[in-house]
């Protein structure tokens, strides 16, 4: 039997081969183009999954794993020859416990459809790449998504209290737990949690949820200078307001939503600081007034605040698709994104903003800022044509230069995008600059044994 | 040869994508297909994009782009989505035409159901050349052959039962034998008359009942109007749907010239797909298509409407609310009569009946109306209510889905 046939043995005709099934699996939501599947496998129980780990590492045959497709380093789409398993068959949630506080669901849950879910229960669950509407579960375990609300509930490794793998060879596995407590050796869930797809198959997922909040408010600034962005968000911090957002925009990416979505903002803005706060209905408004008085402190063009639920809803749904609205702002039709995903502590954010942009004007750099800067973390969305090799060359070098900076204020080259294969060479920097390659080298111990065969998203995270 | 001017077109409808996917959640046909990525409206416009560079590059394609593009149900779900206004139903629009077009290097890829369904409709102004059958309904009921207004069914209503059971036809024998047959019909077109005999009679019951009452509610209201009957032309919306521009001028002209001759000056119409294709897709290619062009729903005497507390349903037909601009009336009637309940997914992210996929892709059609059905079932109402025939067609399972024009007459005073 030949590898497509062996796969139809055990997953019928969710098996695709033809060249129109092929190419919607050759793109995520990065510039990268993957390479050809010899098929795309869409299994829907744990056991079609470990059959087909099984034929895989007997056949030696590379596998990608794929949930929603919306990563942005190139870590859904296959790098040389292998098979794809796409996990969007398993989109059941399985069940959900207000009282225990977890939700099990499976990897191909979209988040926001999870989040639908929860809501019924008056709960949720916070982790919230802006990518949500069509992330799932299991790509955002796998990539450790953070987002917008993360500037008060942290990022998904918070969240995740155990999970079902299917290994490299096909054993079928759990990890951890339902219970918030758990200290039973190795914590193999958080290794799990931005493993990339290179250890093992997430099936099932147990995730910790919380109560919605009563209500939200929003304060918003716009500002001439990047400076203030920064100063404000750290004084903000310094003075115990924990948003439950802060984000940030340039103009460039106004723009793009004003074209796209039709959103108006002040002419002179450079930049918008969107303050999210979430409270009781008693405290909201003297909260935000909080809010509001510090971001007055640093020289805004305008200050707004709002409790109208519809109205904050229009700007956060467009926030979250700035990324993906882009395109339009290119100044050349060759163009696409490469993006950015630096990360500092909050005290050092102004001065990694400022930094950033002077590299920016250095090296002839076209990007659109933004961030989440509750937390310290900046995208720069790049505008880079690949074909143009000077082009790339340039976005290349600021890229290594933009992690430097994190780097030097002891930050990270990846807050929340991962990996893939794109910043390999900077996870290398990170280490390098820490004096403490020995932790690479230890991450490639981990990934021998549990995929000793590299068949896992070969040529992914780790340079080999 | 591919028109230069399409080529533009397709560029610019998939230029802007950078695949962020979002599009994929709301697709009614991407789960309905179990995660065939072809099949979703991010699929569409990666291989819209695939298809331009090569008709761009080498003039042609190998990859057969065609069961992406027609299992589209253009219901725009996606576009509401698209943080870049990309428009995956635009794209599959685009694409159809370009298979479609005189010369069409992706000649083959052309489906034989679709051009069965493109020759008869030229032929016999009738998808399945069915006039006699289609004015069955107005039998015994009263019209004013010198009023300028005409009620146009469109033949909508009529045609449900059949696309129904040919639709059940072609599941039980496959894609591939039933377009061996519609291969034969496409160059037989006089056979198709045959398809008469192959109907859904619960349905066609059903219809013919809407029809009547739809007739009733006018007449209650007042209003004075023609019917063609027999002579009465299908508007051709398949013709546009499957991406035939060529063949959909020409037959629209037909449909323009029959109405001047009638001497007709306004056109009552009944169902959202035909009013969407005379309101906005004639005016492009028929000149000076000066029609007034009007709901019923709009002409309706809302004072005959009893108050009703019956809590319901209501699937609204995509037409309605996926496009520009929104038609709120059917809502606010009903409301006079029930309580109105929407799934979450309605309005600006509206679920499709899967409907327009029962043709070409009954299993998709039906996977996606089951789809429907659960959430339908999951709100408040207790009994639903459709706005469409084709909606109804596609929702109801022995009668459990009623018909706008059907829960209104069960509603009027006295
Ligand atoms: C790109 C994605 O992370 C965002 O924050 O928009």
């Amino acid at each position: 039997m030949d590898l497509k046939d062996e796969l139809r043995s055990i997953a019928g005709n969710h098996v695709f081969s033809a060249k129109e099934e092929i190419i919607p699996f050759l793109s995520d939501a990065s510039y990268f183009t993957g390479d050809e599947p010899i098929a795309v496998v869409v299994p829907g129980t744990a056991e079609e999954v470990s059959k087909i780990m099984a034929v895989c590492s007997r056949t030696e045959t590379p596998v990608v794993v794929r949930g929603g497709g919306t990563s942005l380093t190139g870590a859904s789409v296959l790098k040389g020859n292998g098979i794809v398993i796409s996990m969007n068959r398993f989109d059941h949630v399985l069940e959900t416990s207000v009282e225990d506080k977890y939700v099990v669901a499976e990897p191909g849950v979209r988040l926001d459809e999870l989040n639908y879910h929860l809501e019924q229960f008056g709960h949720f669950y916070p982790p919230d790449p802006a990518s949500s509407r069509a992330a799932t579960v299991g790509g955002s375990l796998s990539t450790n998504a953070g987002g917008l609300r993360a500037a008060m509930y942290g990022t998904t490794k918070n969240w995740v209290l155990g999970m079902e793998v299917v290994m490299p060879d096909g054993q079928v596995l759990q990890f951890g737990g339902k219970t918030l407590k758990r200290t039973s050796g190795y914590d193999l869930t958080s290794l799990m949690v931005g493993a990339e797809g290179t250890l093992g198959i997430i099936t099932k997922a147990i995730l910790k949820i919380w109560p919605l909040p009563e209500t939200k408010g929003r304060a918003v600034a716009y500002y001439k200078s990047i400076e203030s962005v920064g100063e404000a968000v750290s004084e903000l911090k310094r003075l115990g307001i924990t948003p439950m957002i802060a984000e940030f925009l340039d103009r460039l990416t106004m723009n793009s939503i004003t074209r796209n979505k039709g959103l108006k903002f002040p002419q002179d803005a450079e930049y918008m600081l969107i303050i999210d706060v979430a409270s009781t209905r008693e405290s909201v408004e003297r909260e935000l007034s909080g809010a509001a008085d510090v971001l007055k402190k640093f020289g805004p063009i305008e200050v707004t605040t709002t409790t109208d639920s519809g109205e904050m809803e229009v700007m956060y749904e467009a926030r979250k698709g700035a990324y993906a609205s882009l395109l339009t702002e290119r100044e050349r039709s060759t163009q696409r994104v490469v993006i950015g995903d630096i990360v500092v502590p909050a005290s050092k954010l102004a001065d990694t903003l400022k930094e950033s942009i002077e590299k920016m004007k250095e090296l002839g750099i076209h990007s659109g800022l933004v961030g989440h800067v509750g937390d310290g973390n900046i995208h720069a969305n790049i505008y880079a044509d690949l074909e143009d090799e000077d082009e790339m060359e340039r976005v290349e070098k600021f890229q290594r230069e933009f992690g430097a900076i994190a780097i030097r204020h002891q930050g990270s080259v990846s807050a929340e995008h991962g990996i893939g294969m794109e910043k390999m060479d900077l996870l290398i920097d990170e280490f390098e600059g820490k004096h403490s390659l020995g932790t690479l080298e230890l991450m490639k111990k981990i990934k021998r044994v549990f995929d000793p065969g590299d068949i896992l998203n070969r040529g992914k995270l780790l340079r080999r | 040869m591919i028109d230069a001017r399409l080529l533009e077109s397709l560029d610019n409808a998939t230029k802007d994508c950078i695949s962020c996917g979002f599009c994929e959640s709301v697709c009614p046909t991407l789960p309905a297909s179990d995660y065939d990525l072809s099949r979703g409206a991010r699929g569409r416009v990666l291989l819209g994009r695939a298809l331009y560079k090569d008709l761009k590059e080498k003039g042609a394609t190998e990859v057969n782009v065609a069961d992406s593009f027609y299992s589209c149900l253009d219901c725009f779900a996606c576009v509401h989505v698209c943080p870049a206004g990309v428009n995956a139903g635009e794209v599959s629009d685009i694409a159809k035409e370009i298979i479609t077009a005189t010369g069409s290097p992706l000649e083959s890829q052309k489906k034989n159901v679709a051009t069965m369904i493109v020759n008869s409709t030229m032929k016999y102004g009738n998808p399945l050349g069915l006039r006699k059958k289609a004015a069955s309904w107005s039998e015994g009921l009263e019209f004013d052959g010198s009023s300028k207004t005409l009620l146009y069914t469109g033949n909508m209503y009529q045609l449900m039962p059949f696309s129904k059971s040919m639709g059940a036809m072609k599941a039980k024998l496959g894609n591939r034998a039933a377009e061996r047959i519609a291969g034969y019909f496409k160059s037989h077109p006089q056979f198709i008359k045959l398809s008469g005999m192959f109907q859904d009679r619960t349905t066609r019951e059903e219809m013919e009942n809407s029809l009547r009452n739809i007739y009733a509610l006018l007449r209650k209201s007042g209003a004075d109007f023609n019917y063609l009957g027999e002579k009465e032309p299908y508007p051709g919306t398949f013709l546009y749907d499957l991406g035939y521009m060529e063949e959909f001028k020409e037959y629209a002209n037909t449909v323009a010239d029959l109405f001047r001759s009638e001497g007709v000056r306004r056109i009552i119409t009944i169902d959202p797909h035909t009013h969407n294709v005379l309101k906005n897709n004639y005016p492009g290619v028929v000149k000076n298509f000066d029609f007034e062009i009007v709901y019923y729903l709009d002409l309706l005497d809302n004072k005959m409407f009893e108050p009703g507390e019956e809590d319901i349903e209501y699937h609204e037909p995509c037409y309605f609310t996926l496009r520009e601009p929104v038609y709120r009336e059917p809502e606010k009637t009903l409301s006079l009569a029930g309580n109105v309940h929407k799934p979450r997914r309605s309005g600006k992210n509206n679920f499709c009946c899967g409907g327009p996929s029962e043709l070409l892709y009954p299993e998709l059609a039906h996977s996606v109306s089951e789809r429907r059905r659960e959430q339908l079932e999951a709100g408040r109402g207790r009994r639903v209510v459709t706005a469409c025939p084709i909606c109804y067609a596609n929702l109801n399972r022995d009668r459990d889905v009623t018909d706008i024009a059907n829960y209104l007459s069960e509603h009027i005073k006295g």
